[in-house]
């Protein structure tokens, strides 16, 4: 029996080993981190600046090539992370106090969160006034918390229907032209005649309508907004009354219906810009960075069908609204090189790197009001497919609608990401919607 | 023994001792810490001393509950499941039938591919419009929602996890199995005895040892399972899969409530020591 007990005590002992690896976090950093990433770099004399960005933006080391060759004292290294990843490596590497990356790109809500967690530095003395004055108030306002600008405003952006004409064309129904504004009731009918099983084998082949980011809150809380849905209460710090109440289930009903009853919609966890790439997709609410994906790709020939856009959609007797809101660029507050990671923020957000930025990288609509006229005076947006840049571009003063402002933001789209995903998936809406609001509450209570 | 011999054991044993307190014990004992504290981000993110509070927080949240009793559910079905289904492969295997070398080197590969792999593999198979319902489809049955249904996803999981778990485990009781005599079983059919008597007073109880290693390494296995959870349904759909383990990642590292994170960690760590101590105790051998 003294065998046995000594067996368990061991085995006991084992067991706290094998389970305490699972009991602290572990900050993921990158090799060349570990060679000391930011400081001054002793066989080139540069500074070495870090900069945590998403990896699906293409063009942007030609853009971090131009800055360097302005700035040939500063050597930039972009660590690109996918879209689905960067939130969470930005959270765990800033909350460890570690002073790399020097240079984050933010999503605007998360501004508010990453400012009373203190993990961006003041960039107040970024700008002369001339500069300041050449960025939208509204992205300059949504870049600041309690009174610091703390994160500089590199994008802005809006969303609108893409449509595939050549399947309208087919299904004989007329195609909505750029200044058309449809109804998600209309677009309902539509997508219920587009979809189709085109060989008969009981699997839908050419789906009806989509949203690009089928699950996050940023392209859907215009339809809650659109019924008159608040996406906070107004001390940015309620979600319980707010995002269960009626006009959140009616919007999220007609969601549900789209992907359980009508079937128009694909599953979510379909990449839908692809399929409208592919030509499986009638209808997609999307962002203006797809005009330019669409329109450059095959070296320029397009997707191989007619498409065009049209305005974003709204409910019928409701208001039009439409998304806000992109992504800012902030500097560690803990790192060690401030100084030529603000130089790195001002290329990227005035004049020269902005618009470098917007025609060579991603294509995301800058803040920059100088960048936003050129719009109307730049030949290439008189041509082709690339002149629904322009309809993007007064879309975009169509009544935005910013989300949620709240520091407990990543929480927020967190939950509603999954809560989505389960109404996409059959969940009923107002279940859903109470559960989803009891979670966010919770959360939220932390920053009262 | 001379004094100085009596330390060459300890000597011999103090790199892996090393190793366990800095890389085992030190960080264990660093989360308990952790969970006694909570970070207040209405005060500019100043962390304090909350006791037992995030514990507490476990049991009142229904989130924390319905996490427990998922991790809870599934373990319960998945051990035995898992371990059973070994049992039976390993005898299986352990027969000399016409063809059983192909089957011993084929029975195999589920473990030779990353559970990362695995885990997109079978996401593709369970997809709704993938292979699994493709076939359901070819044979006149209904397509089904593996994934997507909050009936069905936490069984795809089990189902996933076992079969790269029974393969596993059954490696371990087939080395157990070629230990044991073939003489005992002779003397045992000379004796009368038939294959369920010989299965019951043989092999079960020269298995014992094996077994209890089988069952604390798989429930410990299962308790801390995670990547499946986190490729295929990221916890939903409607928490169904919500197990503690995903629970306590996505408050640390998605939430960034380290507290609370390892607040759930210490309870998978008691739960789970807590089980392996009746599981002991349960197949102790009276020495």
């Amino acid at each position: 029996m003294k065998h046995s007990v000594s067996s368990v005590l061991l085995a006991l002992i084992v067991i706290v080993a094998m389970l305490a690896g699972c009991t602290t976090p572990v900050v993921p950093q990158p090799a060349d981190q570990a060679a000391g990433a930011g400081d001054t770099a002793a066989s080139t004399g540069k500074t070495k600046v870090t900069w945590l960005t998403l990896s699906e933006w293409p063009g942007t080391d030609s853009v971090a090539a131009d800055f360097m060759v302005d700035n040939p004292d500063i050597e930039l290294v972009l660590e690109k992370v996918a879209f689905n990843d960067l939130f969470q490596q930005i959270q765990i590497r800033l909350s460890s106090g570690s002073d790399t990356p020097d240079v984050v790109s933010v999503d605007v809500p998360l501004v508010a969160g990453y400012g009373v967690r203190n993990w961006l530095a003041p960039l107040d003395d970024l700008y002369t006034p001339e500069e300041k004055a050449d960025i939208l108030e509204a992205a300059y306002a949504a870049g600041s918390h309690e009174g610091s600008m703390i994160a500089a405003p590199q994008f802005t952006s809006t969303q609108l229907l893409f449509i595939n004409k050549d399947l309208f064309e087919q299904a004989g129904l007329p195609v909505p032209g750029p200044d058309d504004r449809l109804t998600y009731e209309q677009i309902a009918d539509l997508a219920k005649q587009l979809t189709q099983d085109t060989d008969g084998d009981g699997v839908t082949d050419v789906w009806g309508f989509t949203w690009e980011q089928t699950i996050r809150i940023y392209q859907l809380q215009a339809m809650a907004a659109s019924l008159g849905g608040k996406a906070i209460g107004d001390d940015g710090l309620t979600a319980e009354g707010v995002i269960n109440a009626q006009p959140w289930v009616d919007a999220y009903t007609y969601y549900s219906k789209a992907f359980n009853e009508w079937k128009f919609a694909p599953p979510s966890d379909v990449d839908a810009p692809e399929l409208f790439a592919q030509g499986k997709l009638a209808m997609m609410i999307a962002g203006p960075w797809q005009i330019q994906r669409y329109s450059t790709m095959n070296e320029g020939a397009g997707p191989g069908f007619n498409w065009s856009v049209s305005r974003h959609p709204y409910f019928e007797g409701g208001e039009i609204v439409t998304p806000t809101g992109s992504w800012h660029i902030g500097i560690n507050a803990k790192s060690k090189n401030i100084d030529a990671a603000k130089r790195v923020v001002k290329w990227f957000t005035t004049t020269k790197g902005a618009e470098l930025w917007w025609r060579n990288a991603s294509g995301d609509f800058p803040a920059q009001k100088s960048v936003l006229s050129l719009f109307q005076t730049d030949p290439q947006f008189e041509k082709g497919t690339f002149a629904y840049m322009k309809v993007a571009a007064d879309e975009a003063t169509v009544n935005p609608v910013p989300r949620a402002l709240t520091p407990g933001f990543l929480e927020y789209e967190q939950i509603l990401q999954t809560t989505f995903d389960d109404i996409s998936k059959g969940a009923d809406v107002q279940t859903a919607l109470d559960t989803a609001a009891q979670r966010i509450q919770r959360e939220l209570d932390k920053y009262r | 023994m001379t004094k100085a011999e009596k330390w060459v054991p300890y000597f011999f044993l103090s790199p892996a001792l090393l190793l366990i307190v800095f890389f085992r014990i030190f960080p264990a004992v660093s989360g308990f810490r952790e969970s006694l504290y909570a970070t207040s981000f209405a005060s500019g993110g100043v962390k304090s001393f909350v006791g037992l509070q995030n514990f507490q927080g476990i049991f009142s949240d229904p989130v924390g509950l319905q996490s427990v009793w998922v991790t809870l559910r599934f373990n319960l079905i998945v051990n035995p499941l898992q371990i059973g289904l070994a049992l039976l492969l390993a005898l299986l295997i352990n027969q000399a039938l016409r063809g059983i070398d192909f089957f011993r080197g084929i029975y195999l590969l589920p473990i030779a591919i990353s559970l990362n792999v695995t885990a997109i593999i079978w996401g593709l198979v369970l997809n709704q419009n993938g292979l699994m319902n493709g076939l359901l489809r070819a044979v006149g049955l209904p397509a089904q929602p593996f994934l997507q249904s909050p009936d069905q996803a936490l069984w795809s999981i089990i189902m996933m996890a076992s079969w790269v778990g029974v393969a596993y485990w059954a490696l371990f009781i087939l080395a157990g199995l070629q230990g044991v005599s073939q003489e005992l079983y002779e003397a045992a059919e000379i004796d009368g005895a038939g294959l369920a008597q010989r299965f019951i007073r043989i092999t079960l109880p020269l298995l014992r040892r094996v077994l209890v290693f089988v069952l604390v390494a798989d429930t410990i296995a299962n308790f801390l399972l995670f990547v499946p959870v986190l490729i295929l349904t990221r916890g939903g759909p409607q928490l169904s899969t919500n197990t503690l383990m995903f629970e306590a990642y996505r408050r640390g590292f998605v939430f960034g409530d380290f507290g609370s994170s390892s607040a759930m960690i210490m309870l998978l760590l008691i739960a789970t020591m807590a089980i392996v101590g009746v599981e002991f105790w349960l197949l102790r051998t009276g020495e």
